[in-house]
């Protein structure tokens, strides 16, 4: 690992500031992307700002239509959190489904989502729940936060302080897990509110993605059978030792039927 | 550098830290606790697991500087002198280790899935040493080795 | 087979005594141990399958603070020393040429090879500093085209990896008798043909490789710790074969080894370079691998691409066998390299199957690739692959029921001793009956309703069995010692290893019981050259074979010398003197002594006959076995496939074991299930994957799939003790690898069977996903 220094502020604004003088910060939550990464001496960050003493950036609140998840909760609380489970239990599951229990007991939802892996799980959810992530300056809508592979709509600096989850009628998540890691090597979460489905897709591309045909289909019906094999082109999904792109093409729709059929209940 | 105090094993350490010292390093070269083992550079094996204030973690995937304050446990707090802490009895009467390597962290990681839920099923075991590799034992003498242990934690 | 007096040592599934350090943490691996003034090492790994390294510049990563020396193959060169060589039991092409063994040196000169190959040494006050430095070392490479796979190596315009290798062919190698397999084939009704691929895989023992090496200047010494299993074999190659300091000046030891299944047993660069680094600096010098650079570095087993042919007649009998092989040898012949898939694939050829004739020929090439060496089993996985999946298919083909067609070819017991087509001399066993203890044991009765069950879920389940034939033994000699101390203590010293297999138990368990003392007396010394004149390490299943029977015959031999002592004592002949229980008699008498007052006594020079000295109990004794023993076994399995996503789920597992003697049972069982993991493991998902530019894929645990618990089936294991051999003193057969030589042939048989519906026959391992999903949709198409 390179050097670097740390820093460990205790309130958003300190966090913030504390980025702006660092020559190349970058924030710590819990780590089990970024250590990893420092480790194989893959970034080179002058400060690493250590979020876990700032104030208010952890916990879970209920209010009416909402769950919201603040960005350092661990992804172990999200699993066994009593209003998440009751709300949205598919939430509830994926939690519970990411890594093992050393990672989730360490991991948080702020991290995961800021990270944007193409194989992590939170990323489907907060595209599917049609979740709003709430930053130090501004609100992002999912549809327009999640832009790349590894890349998000945050800018420079700007801190995910929460999450604010619509609570839908039904959802689910199914991952196919990829053998070696157990992240996603394609993982589905259906969720449907009023007369609206979303389908969001990750693991199987280079960034989690909605699917509009595989939407509309079940907007039309919601059930299995409204998703066809060969809905999604295999074009342009990721290929790999695990699993080609026809492969993965398939998942998905084997994927989005079993939520949809565990959705229907 | 940052000074840091842990309770480690009920013993209160000061030291002065590098900010890149991994956890894992830290309990291994710093504090010559030796029997937390690591096992890969991805995070994968869980050879490294240590249990913070009462929740397990992979010491290879923290720094040392984020536990300030902290209680850690290590598999050398497990036991009582001679006398082997339930779940470490139960991994010896089983044969729940052949090379001892996987060990540290697989013991440290059943104390924890039966403190979080003391009538684990079998899948439950399955499931919660997912993080935990053995190479040795094809797990089924962990598995028995961990339902006894619980049994034995129940009381 | 005498166990007479072998009272309270066998059968027992004694706790193992190494257990209480390893579950508190105090075992010492090498990673734990440290020296005052210790340096540390790191290796800089070729990024390149096949180049010609130009220049390496080390100017700025020397200049770095910290930094105490940089060597690279121009220094190599400079020393002088000797490659490393390759010990090949087989050595001869078939022409009678020698196998082409290309100069191994521990780092490479002028060009490299593979992608991980050693290129220089970095050694620095610490790992940080290594690395750091690491990235300063300049290295141009030209690079060359380069060859992945074997049976590219092998075609006509291949890239050349060496000029010695024409078509880059180490050596072939043919055994039994093609006339007779030509004619058996002429005469049989069916030739059924199949193609296999044994995979690529890796040992991954948890604890990655490492080594510590001292070095005393004033003695000309050195000492070296290595994560080893083979200690005199390696000291005596590393210190007269390679560096040339003499046996006699290299202290080796392996210390606590985390897991080895034969990847730790041949002799790596790594270790070679820290001890020319340790004289170098006068300093200790550390070094241990990351998991990434095991993937790199640790030999890769198995990768053999073979063409299986069995004739048989229309009633199912088997007349004859052929295998053509070409196994891969990565870019050198590493320790026994050249061995796996020539002597030790063709070995058990044919199993424990009847057939008038089989002939096995094998090329073995050299590719752009780690060097392969073995694993747990080293070929006969790969034999007993070839054979029970040649079964099923050709049941499959013929219409035949794959359970009716063993139970027909088994050898019948009357047979044996026999020798096998294959020159394998099969003492003893019941082929016949642990075939049908298999079966019996795996709930048969029960299959239809769960085959109905699955139905009812959309889901394919498939019963499949194997019927592994094995043959243990490894290095045929090996020295126990046995010394008694004044406190009381036993000094045990062995020269084989254990990476956990537990001889610090069953040694223990055998000495104490034969000589009636208590095990928790005996102190246990093993792998260390300075502890005993010999020793063969691991590999080949030897332990308790050798190594056991080594601490057997010694034991016998402090009775013979106690009854010395007692008749001494009780002014009787000695061949009147009886042992039994820990007691010295005489028939008729009420003389007594017990061994520990006859241990008392032989330091009493009063107490003892004219022709004994003192300490005359304390005894050293070099067992050296007969031909190499045959274990057997079944593996019956049943497995659910989910045919839409092409998901298998291992349901059920049934072993039987004919190991001979069990003698600690809860030991034997643990092998078979670590066995039994590592073969689903390669069944199911396990893979060494280099891409066409020879960059290795798989690198690490994120890319490397290996079996977690929830992988893992409950295992049933059962023993069939009828047939003890007499090859050695204990009655025992090696357990060691039999696990992983019989699960990948049931396995892949199981879910063969569950997709037989499709008309899916065979699947090459590992039956990931998708390749099964593949299998049905191209038969649906089909
Ligand atoms: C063995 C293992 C298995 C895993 N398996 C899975 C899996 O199955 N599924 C899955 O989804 N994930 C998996 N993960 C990843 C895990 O979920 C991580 O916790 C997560 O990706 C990152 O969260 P973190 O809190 O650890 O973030 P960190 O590693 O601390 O940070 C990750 C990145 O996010 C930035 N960041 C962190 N917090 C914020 C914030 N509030 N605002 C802005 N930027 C921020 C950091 O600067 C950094 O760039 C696994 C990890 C490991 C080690
Ligand atoms: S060493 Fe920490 S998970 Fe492998
Ligand atoms: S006992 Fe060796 S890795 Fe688990």
């Amino acid at each position: 690992m390179y050097e670097f220094d740390i820093i460990t502020p205790n309130s958003i604004d300190a966090a913030k500031s504390e980025f702006d003088a660092a020559e190349d910060g970058q924030f710590l939550a819990g780590g089990q992307t970024l250590i990893p990464v420092l480790k194989q001496r893959l970034a080179m960050p002058s400060d690493l700002i250590d979020l876990e003493h700032v104030h208010g950036l952890s916990g879970i609140s209920a209010s009416g239509d909402t769950i919201s998840i603040k960005a350092m909760t661990r992804h172990t609380e999200v699993a066994a959190d009593h209003e998440v489970q009751a709300a949205i239990p598919a939430l509830a599951k994926l939690a519970n489904g990411i890594g093992d229990m050393h990672v989730r007991n360490r991991g948080t939802i702020g991290g995961s989502i800021a990270n944007n892996d193409p194989a992590a799980d939170y990323p489907a959810a907060v595209l599917a729940l049609h979740a709003t992530i709430v930053t130090d300056r501004r609100e992002i809508l999912a549809d327009h936060f999640f832009t790349g592979m590894f890349e998000t709509a945050l800018e420079e600096g700007e801190l995910i302080t929460e999450i604010h989850f619509p609570i839908p009628e039904a959802a689910s998540y199914m991952k196919f897990a990829n053998p070696a890691t157990r992240y996603a090597l394609v993982g589905v979460m259906v969720a449907k509110s009023h007369n609206n489905v979303r389908v969001a897709i990750t693991g199987a591309g280079p960034c989690v993605f909605r699917d509009a045909e595989m939407e509309q289909a079940l907007m039309g019906n919601f059930s299995p059978e409204s998703i066809k094999d060969g809905m999604i082109p295999a074009d342009d999904l990721n290929t790999d030792i695990h699993a080609s792109r026809e492969y993965r093409a398939h998942l998905i729709s084997v994927m989005v039927r079993r939520a949809v059929a565990e959705a229907v209940g | 550098m940052p000074l840091i105090t842990v309770h480690v094993n009920g013993v209160e350490t000061t030291k002065e830290v590098e900010p890149r010292t991994l956890l894992s390093t830290f309990i291994r070269e710093e504090l010559k606790l030796t029997g937390t083992h690591v096992g890969c550079d991805t995070s994968q094996c869980g050879a490294c697991v240590v249990s913070i204030d009462g929740k397990t973690i992979k010491s290879c995937a923290s720094f040392a500087w984020q536990f300030d304050g902290a209680k850690i446990q290590t598999i050398e707090g497990l036991a009582n002198g001679t006398e082997l802490h339930p779940m470490q009895e139960a991994f010896r009467t089983h044969h729940g280790l052949q090379c001892g390597f996987c060990t540290p962290g697989m013991v440290m990681t059943a104390v924890a899935l039966v403190e979080n839920n003391p009538d684990i099923s079998e899948n439950g075991i399955r499931e919660g040493l997912e993080g935990n590799i053995c190479r040795c034992t094809g797990y089924q003498n962990i598995i028995d080795a961990v339902k006894t242990g619980a049994k034995a934690m129940r009381g | 087979m005498d166990t007479t007096n072998i009272t309270n040592g066998i059968g027992k599934s004694q706790e193992r005594r190494e257990d209480f350090r390893f579950l508190t943490g105090a075992g010492s691996y090498i990673d734990d141990m440290n020296l005052d003034g210790q340096a540390y090492a790191t290796v800089l790994r070729s990024p390149e399958a096949h180049a010609d390294v130009s220049s390496i510049d080390i100017t700025e990563a020397l200049a770095l603070d910290g930094v105490l020396a940089i060597i690279t193959g121009e220094d190599w060169k400079v020393a002088g020393y000797n490659p490393i060589p390759t010990k090949s039991a087989v050595r001869k092409a078939i022409d009678g040429s020698d196998l082409k063994e290309p100069p191994h040196h521990p780092l490479a000169i002028d060009r490299v090879r593979y992608v991980g190959q050693p290129v220089a040494l970095v050694v620095a006050e610490s790992i940080d500093v290594c690395k750091d430095a690491m990235e300063l070392i300049d290295v141009d490479y030209d690079s060359l085209p380069s060859v992945s796979h074997q049976s590219e190596a092998i075609k006509d315009g291949a890239p050349q990896i060496w000029d010695i290798a024409p078509n880059n062919i180490c050596l072939d190698f043919e055994l039994g008798d093609q006339k007779a397999q030509k004619k058996a084939f002429s005469e049989a009704d069916h030739i059924v043909t199949l193609n296999l691929v044994n995979n690529r895989v890796t040992a991954v023992p948890i604890e990655p490789r490492g080594a510590l090496a001292s070095y005393d200047a004033g003695t000309g010494k050195y000492t070296l710790w290595n994560a080893s299993q083979n200690i005199h074999a390696g000291r005596d190659t590393i210190a007269d074969a390679v560096l040339g300091i003499g046996k006699e000046n290299l202290h080796h030891i392996a210390p606590d080894v985390g897991g080895g299944f034969g990847v730790k047993n041949g002799v790596y660069p790594e270790p070679i370079l820290i001890l020319h680094a340790t004289k170098l600096l006068e300093r200790p010098v550390k070094w241990f691998n990351d998991r990434s650079e095991s993937f790199l570095s640790d030999t890769h087993g198995r990768d053999q691409v073979s063409t299986v042919q069995l004739a048989l007649d229309k009633d199912g009998t088997f007349r004859g066998l052929r295998t053509e092989t070409v196994g891969n040898l990565g870019a050198f012949c590493a320790t026994v390299g050249p061995f796996t898939p020539t002597g030790g694939s063709s070995r058990t050829q044919g199993g424990p199957y009847r057939f008038d004739a089989i002939y096995y020929t094998a090329i073995a090439p050299f590719t752009n690739t780690c060097p392969l060496d073995p694993y747990r089993g080293a070929g006969r996985p790969e034999g007993s692959y070839q054979m029970d999946r040649i079964i099923d298919y050709a049941a499959a083909q013929l219409g035949m029921d794959p359970i009716e067609l063993r139970r027909k070819n088994l050898i019948p017991t009357e047979d044996l001793p026999m020798k096998s087509p294959m020159g394998l001399d099969i003492d003893c066993g019941n082929f016949p009956e642990v075939f049908e203890q298999t079966i019996a044991m795996s709930d048969r009765d029960g299959y239809d309703a769960r085959v109905q069950k699955s139905a009812a879920a959309g889901k394919k389940r498939g019963f499949g069995i194997s019927m592994y034939l094995e043959c243990t033994g490894g290095g045929p000699k090996e020295e126990a010692k046995v010394s008694f101390r004044e406190d009381g203590k036993i000094d045990l010293s062995v020269g084989s290893s254990s990476t956990g297999m537990g001889h610090e138990t069953a040694f223990a368990q055998i000495l104490a019981g034969h000589l009636g003392l208590e095990i928790d007396d005996v102190v246990f010394r093993q792998a260390d050259t300075e502890a005993t004149a010999i020793g063969g390490g691991h590999g080949g299943s030897r332990g308790l074979e050798v190594g056991g029977s080594a601490v057997l015959q010694t034991s016998r031999e402090i009775v013979e010398a106690g009854k010395k002592i007692a008749a001494h004592k009780f002014d009787v002949d000695a061949d009147k003197v009886e042992f039994s229980e820990g007691h010295f008699h005489v028939p008729g008498s009420n003389h007594t002594m017990t061994m520990r007052e006859a241990i008392d006594a032989q330091n009493d020079p009063d107490m003892l006959p004219d022709d004994m000295e003192p300490g005359a109990l304390n005894i050293s004794s070099v067992f050296e076995r007969g031909i190499i023993s045959i274990p057997n076994g079944g593996h019956a399995v049943e497995v659910e496939v989910d045919p839409e996503t092409g998901t298998i789920k291992v349901d059920g597992y049934w072993v039987m074991d004919d190991f001979g003697t069990i003698i600690n049972p809860m030991l034997a069982d643990g092998q078979v299930m670590g066995g039994v993991a590592q073969g689903l493991g390669q069944a199911l998902m396990e893979n060494i994957v280099y891409d066409d530019g020879g960059q290795l894929v798989t690198g690490s645990l994120m890319d490397y799939a290996m079996p977690r618990a929830d992988d893992m089936p409950r295992m049933v294991i059962g023993y069939y003790e009828d047939a003890p051999t007499a090859k050695n003193l204990l009655g025992v057969k090696g357990a060691g690898e039999a696990g992983c030589v019989g699960a990948p042939p049931a396995i892949v048989n199981a879910v063969c069977d569950a997709l037989k519906d499709f008309g899916v026959h065979h699947i090459d391992m590992p039956l990931t996903p998708e390749r099964v999903w593949r299998a049905i949709e191209d038969a649906k198409a089909s």
